[in-house]
């Protein structure tokens, strides 16, 4: 019979099947770093590249329907009270005012943006992109607004009132993301 | 809520007796978040007259794991201090957690679970290091960001800065509110700042300068940013009954408390709901909730003329004309007009953020609020030094507010008798 820690050996040496993210990020940085630097600061303080990494399988729960219908279908859903009949976008299992059930329905492309900013400052995922446009825009059948990208085109600022349509990308993965709004010409 | 004349009644108040800080620095390398916290919080006790030895309960107000590089940073700051033993428990409500650690702490001794209670706020963000821009700022804007919801909202690229500009934007639209008014913020706070000696900002700059200054998010620029700060502040909170026991000569009571949280999803105020219609995001009803609240609870009917001094929370320019409104200094959409009128500067008729608030002093998110309400009891009893202004009715403001969209918001209002 095997001891409960040869078990544990075996299971370790299984379970890995590719070299973990982790350490891959690791060498980046600690390769990249210059070392030089660290022990001059040596005799006050002393630095090194650390980092706080985490991985995620995300369920997105009964929101689901929202994402499978954008990439899927290029088609916007809210969920609409039982009780009282508030439009949610984006969409919630039940309403936050009366505390019904709602239902899943389609919502219009077009819509109004409520105010909106554009970014011309970022962090390093997003500095390729500035200017960027983001703000809430409410579908014309939806009662709530959703925070979104809008294409600023050739302008510098999206006003509020500002009619938008949907646009979806190409290539879609069941992101937010997957769809932006432009000006409605 | 128990109003503060109850309370009074009851010699069941509740007073700040010390405060702490450290200098409110853009980055602390000597120093550790935990030794930060340490440095405050040892002044704050020996301000009070009392040893850690003494203190019944802590309440941490620390915004960000990520900042710290540590979930759970409380835990490791009660470690240090040599608190074991004694409860601790930790606050994070985004920029308004110095605020809400003030709630935690005066509810401890409020309800008699403690006598004497520390609330140390601390923070430190610019260990983040953004690796691909060979500087902090991006990565601490990043840390940030994870507190925008993560499906709907981060990854769109948005950040603390567009959050809050899309509100400003809103009271721009609805109110005619301009660049330059809000501008006037930055130049006032940024001068404030020269007269307390743990800022980080102070500066003698111009409208045009703030103009001039690169834009960040429309409409805010450069300037009109208060800009990320490790620091650490502390207070020491304790019963009237305490108070009377020790013989404390110049305690400065909690008179009200208000707090209010609105919906994150900035995109559903504009629905129609039970606080009524909502219809555009230019106003912030937590924060009116918030102020009315602790003026209710101190028994304030005309905070124009009752308030001698506030600290308002000025991350951006903007957000501190929102706060005059909220606060009932104005009128709704005259925010704008307050700060033209010079109302807030510090010979005005009601000094805002005498410190250099946020803009002037520094944003040391956990510790901010914390060090806005230490501000208004040293303005109180006439310890703030170089920045002290004229106190008539003996009562002041401190406004905390955090969260995407401004969800958060505390009002502290403090008193002396």
């Amino acid at each position: 019979m095997r001891s409960s820690t040869e078990k544990a050996k075996e299971t370790a040496k299984r379970e890995l099947k590719a070299e973990p993210l982790e350490s891959v990020i690791d060498k980046m940085i600690t390769e990249n770093y210059d070392r030089s630097k660290q022990s001059v600061e040596r005799e006050r303080f002393f630095e090194i590249p650390d980092k706080m990494v985490m991985f995620y399988k995300y369920s997105y729960g009964q929101q689901s329907r929202f994402f499978s219908e954008l990439q899927k279908n290029k088609a916007l859903y809210g969920s609409k009270c039982k009780g009282c009949g508030m439009v949610y976008f984006p969409p919630r299992s039940r309403c936050s005012e009366c505390y019904s059930d709602t239902e899943w329905v389609r919502v219009k492309d077009e819509g109004t943006v409520v105010s909106s900013t554009t970014s011309w400052y970022a962090t390093s995922e997003f500095f390729d992109k500035v200017p960027y446009a983001v703000g809430y825009v409410k579908p014309l059948d939806a009662d709530t607004a959703m925070l979104q990208r809008i294409d600023l085109k050739s302008s510098e600022f999206v006003e509020p009132g500002t009619p938008v349509i949907a646009r979806f990308k190409e290539k879609r993965i069941g992101v937010v993301s997957d769809f932006w709004y432009e000006v409605k010409e | 809520m128990k109003s503060y004349k109850k309370m009074k009644s009851e010699k069941g108040r509740v007073a700040v007796v010390g405060t702490g800080q450290t200098r409110f620095e853009a980055r602390t390398p000597l120093s550790t978040y935990f030794e930060l916290a340490l440095e405050a919080s040892s002044e704050a006790v020996r301000d009070a007259g009392i040893t850690f030895a003494e203190v019944d309960s802590v309440v941490y107000g620390i915004y960000n794991d990520l900042f710290e590089r540590q979930i759970m940073p409380d835990t490791y700051v009660h470690d240090y201090l040599g608190l074991y033993g004694k409860p601790g428990t930790r606050v994070t409500t985004g920029g308004a957690t110095g605020g809400y650690a003030f709630r935690s702490g005066f509810a401890e001794i409020a309800s008699g679970l403690a006598d004497v209670t520390l609330v140390i706020g601390v923070e430190k963000a610019q260990d983040c290091y953004d690796w691909a821009q060979g500087k902090s700022t991006p990565e601490v804007l990043k840390s940030i960001a994870y507190s925008a919801d993560m499906t709907w909202e981060f990854p769109l690229g948005t950040s603390a800065a567009s959050s809050y500009a899309i509100l400003a934007s809103a009271h721009m639209r609805k109110y005619g509110t301009t660049e330059e008014q809000a501008a006037m913020v930055s130049v006032k706070n940024h001068g404030n700042a020269f007269n307390n000696p743990y800022a980080q900002s102070p500066m003698k700059i111009s409208v045009d300068d703030v103009m001039a200054s690169r834009m960040i998010s429309y409409p805010f620029k450069m300037l009109d940013c208060s800009l990320y700060t490790e620091g650490a502040y502390a207070l020491v909170l304790m019963s009237e009954n305490a108070v009377r026991r020790r013989g404390l000569k110049d305690p400065v009571w909690v008179l009200g408390i208000g707090s209010s949280n609105d919906k994150s999803f900035t995109g559903s105020r504009s629905a129609k709901d039970r606080l009524g219609m909502y219809g555009d995001i230019a106003d912030l009803r937590n924060h009116y909730a918030a102020a009315n609240g602790a003026y209710e609870m101190a028994g304030i009917a005309d905070p124009g003329k009752g308030i001698d001094v506030a600290e308002l929370h000025d991350a951006f320019s903007f957000t501190e004309i929102q706060g005059y409104e909220a606060m009932g200094f104005c009128r709704k959409g005259e925010g704008g007009k307050f700060i033209e009128n010079g109302v807030p500067l510090m010979k005005g008729d009601l000094p805002v953020s005498p410190s250099g608030g946020l803009i002037g002093a520094g944003h040391a998110v956990g510790a901010t609020g914390v060090m806005q309400i230490g501000e208004v009891a040293n303005q109180l009893r006439s310890r703030a030094g170089k920045r002290q202004v004229e106190i008539k009715n003996g009562k002041g403001l401190a406004h905390s507010i955090g969260g995407p969209g401004s969800s958060y918001c505390s009002v502290s209002v403090l008193g002396v008798d």
